[in-house]
């Protein structure tokens, strides 16, 4: 599964809470692939993806969170997501 | 210094009428009354006229703006603030003109299906294809 980041530099929203939300994904993700992309860098992509504000979170190439869940919410989607596999 | 409405109006090249909108929704200060009961702004009111005026030019909205506006009086807030804002501001842009070049396409291929202008109305491929 990959889950991709989007982010501005020097956000420290993003900063403070990537380690956990990291951590939670590691924790309950075996084949875990982690991005963190600097919005800016890879402008096409992330408007591929649907990203219109930052930062934001994609799994799967999926847009699922438009600003950073809690890593209640991520562990919340990811076990639905283990779940349906 | 103050000015009076018309004079900043054709200054920066908008009309009185936005001026006052401007003021009512408090995007500028509200303004003074001459003796002759013209409205007067002051130098600060010009300053986000202008403001208001190049924001727009990069597709800001009057509610985006008013934000922007906030964030510059903020003392909390600091340039990687505004940064985010032209960033998700330049995101949503760009995903307008990629919607807008499907649609484009999407036109392309509908004015290649529409070969014989004669055609009756009825018969229209472009007109069947929006009924579908």
């Amino acid at each position: 599964m990959k889950i991709e980041l989007f982010y501005t530099p020097g956000c420290e929203k993003c900063a403070h809470s990537k380690d956990s939300l990291k951590a939670t994904a590691e924790r309950l993700v075996p084949d875990l692939v982690w991005r963190e992309l600097n919005a800016l860098d890879e402008l096409d992509y992330a408007v591929e993806v649907g990203v219109l504000t930052l930062p934001a979170m994609a799994i799967n190439g999926e847009l699922v969170f438009s600003s950073l869940p809690t890593p209640r919410q991520l562990r919340r989607e990811l076990t639905k997501r283990i779940g349906k596999v | 210094m103050t000015l009076t409405i018309g004079k900043i109006a054709s200054a920066l090249k908008v009309s009185t009428d936005t001026l006052r909108y401007y003021e009512r929704e408090g995007l500028i200060g509200p303004a003074t009354k001459s003796r002759g009961g013209y409205r007067l702004y002051d130098h600060d009111a010009v300053r986000r006229v202008r403001f208001i005026k190049q924001a727009q030019h990069c597709g800001f909205t009057l509610t985006e703006i008013r934000a922007l506006l906030d964030l510059r009086a903020s003392d909390a807030a600091c340039c990687r603030d505004v940064r985010r804002v032209a960033l998700e501001k330049k995101l949503q842009l760009e995903a307008k003109i990629k919607a807008m070049r499907v649609m484009s396409k999407t036109l392309d291929r509908l004015i290649a299906t529409c070969s014989d202008e004669g055609r009756r109305l009825d018969d229209c491929p472009i007109l069947a294809a929006f009924d579908r």
